[in-house]
């Protein structure tokens, strides 16, 4: 998978669960402050990508998330190996 | 009734035949079942009712410890395929036996938070009689802003009015006080904000503050309060009527005129039991979610059981998730994200 993708099936679930038009998201877009997003959001967002995709995600790591971009990097790292 | 509900039996008490057995009550009434438990114990007893499907999940984790960690590492769970089952929109709605913890757990990560919603609440119908109080929240949050208690207020009358059979409902604010100055910063905000989104309300009525010991005097249908003071205010009242049933029992056994006078009392005493029967409003109703879970006490009968699927059944075959939503809507209390509201800011000039 590559960044690209993954950062469309990360703006694609925030801006349904956030009510937001997805191309409005971009790397820059802070979760919290611009997007009103919560801790619940997060770990819904987490528990979807370990379901549908088989990515889990450190909770250490997660909390530092702040921007869409960060939070896009954060789950490239963990892709799972596909070797 | 033409919904469906998925049922997680393994935290009863009696065990899960019991809840099997409350479900073939409830499919009397044309409400469709799915029964997740161990099969062996379940399919005895539904064994050639209509409208009931047995999925054989043994795996419990009603007693967890750690719910959410319980939740995220057992997908087999009974609980887990219920929430799941939910999400597919393999049913409506969900009841699950005597496991709160994990069935908002379940239901936060699975069946997710309703759109607009801050927070999921957990609203029970105290049996006062007379008047049915529809306590909310009481104890799905422990912190809870003004805006959260504003929704838990929308959501418990939507419940009142689709389940719980009241027509325009009485909402009322837990506080230390009547006078909308009394009560936390907190309180008096929320106080505030109710009195402004229902002054106009044709389906609600805010009738403001009211004191503990209004809550048993049936002075409202739904009363708001966050869910660090509710679960205490519930655990109260539990304690207070299980002790004083309990000295009343005593002392109507203390000598032969007492147990004459017992046994005069019991047609009379029989009907208030009737009518203060924990197990009548069928349990807690896990609201804001985006289908209606219901959790029934664990140590409840099949007639408890059978109230839970048939009150989750009327919630969803009365789209109690499409009613909330609406009424927010129109009061202008839904949960925004800041770069939707610029926009429609934006959009309105």
């Amino acid at each position: 998978m590559t960044r690209d993708e993954v950062s469309d099936i990360v703006r694609r679930h925030l801006a349904d669960e956030l009510e937001v038009d997805a191309a409005d998201i971009t790397d820059a877009t802070r979760l919290r402050d611009d997007l009103g997003a919560d801790s619940m959001d997060l770990m819904i967002l987490g528990q979807e990508l370990k379901d549908v995709h088989g990515i889990t995600l450190p909770e250490e790591e997660a909390v530092q998330v702040v921007t869409v971009g960060d939070a896009v990097d954060l789950v490239v790292r963990h892709l799972p190996s596909t070797t | 009734m033409s919904s469906t509900v998925a049922v997680d039996t393994t935290g009863a008490d009696l065990g899960p035949a019991e809840v099997a057995h409350g479900a073939v009550l409830a499919a009397a009434h044309g409400i469709r079942v799915r029964l997740y438990g161990p099969a062996a114990e379940l399919s005895p007893v539904v064994a050639g009712v209509a409208g009931i499907e047995v999925v054989d999940a043994p795996i419990s984790i009603a007693k967890a410890a750690d719910p959410a960690a319980a939740v995220q590492s057992t997908p087999d769970a009974s609980i887990v395929q219920v929430a799941r089952a939910v999400a597919a929109g393999e049913a409506d709605a969900f009841v699950v036996a005597g496991a709160t913890g994990p069935a908002l757990a379940a239901g936060l990560l699975h069946v997710r938070r309703a759109k607009g919603i801050h927070r999921p609440a957990l609203a029970l119908p105290l049996p006062v009689p007379g008047r049915p109080v529809t306590l909310v929240d009481v104890g799905a949050n422990v912190e809870s802003r003004p805006d959260h208690l504003v929704q838990f207020a929308f959501m418990g009358a939507a419940l009142a009015r689709t389940v719980l059979g009241v027509d325009r409902p009485q909402v009322a604010l837990l506080s230390n006080g009547e006078e909308p100055s009394k009560g936390t910063p907190d309180v008096v905000a929320t106080h505030r904000l109710l009195a402004e989104r229902l002054a106009d309300s044709t389906h609600v009525e805010f009738v403001g503050n009211v004191e503990g010991t209004d809550l048993t005097a049936g002075v409202a249908d739904v009363v708001v309060t966050d869910g660090f003071t509710g679960n205490i205010t519930l655990k109260l009242v539990e304690g207070v009527s299980q002790t004083v049933v309990g000295e009343i029992r005593k002392a109507a056994r203390t000598n032969p005129v007492a147990m004459l006078g017992g046994l005069l009392l019991k047609p009379a005493l029989g009907r208030f039991r009737d009518e203060i029967d924990p197990e009548g409003p069928g349990g807690a109703y896990m609201l804001g979610l985006r289908a209606l879970g219901v959790v029934p006490h664990g140590r409840f009968t099949r007639n408890g059981f059978e109230q839970a699927i048939v009150r989750a059944a009327r919630g969803a075959d009365g789209a109690l998730t499409d009613v909330v939503h609406r009424d927010l809507q129109e009061a202008g209390a839904l949960r925004r994200s800041p770069m939707a509201a610029a926009t429609a800011d934006a959009a309105a000039g």
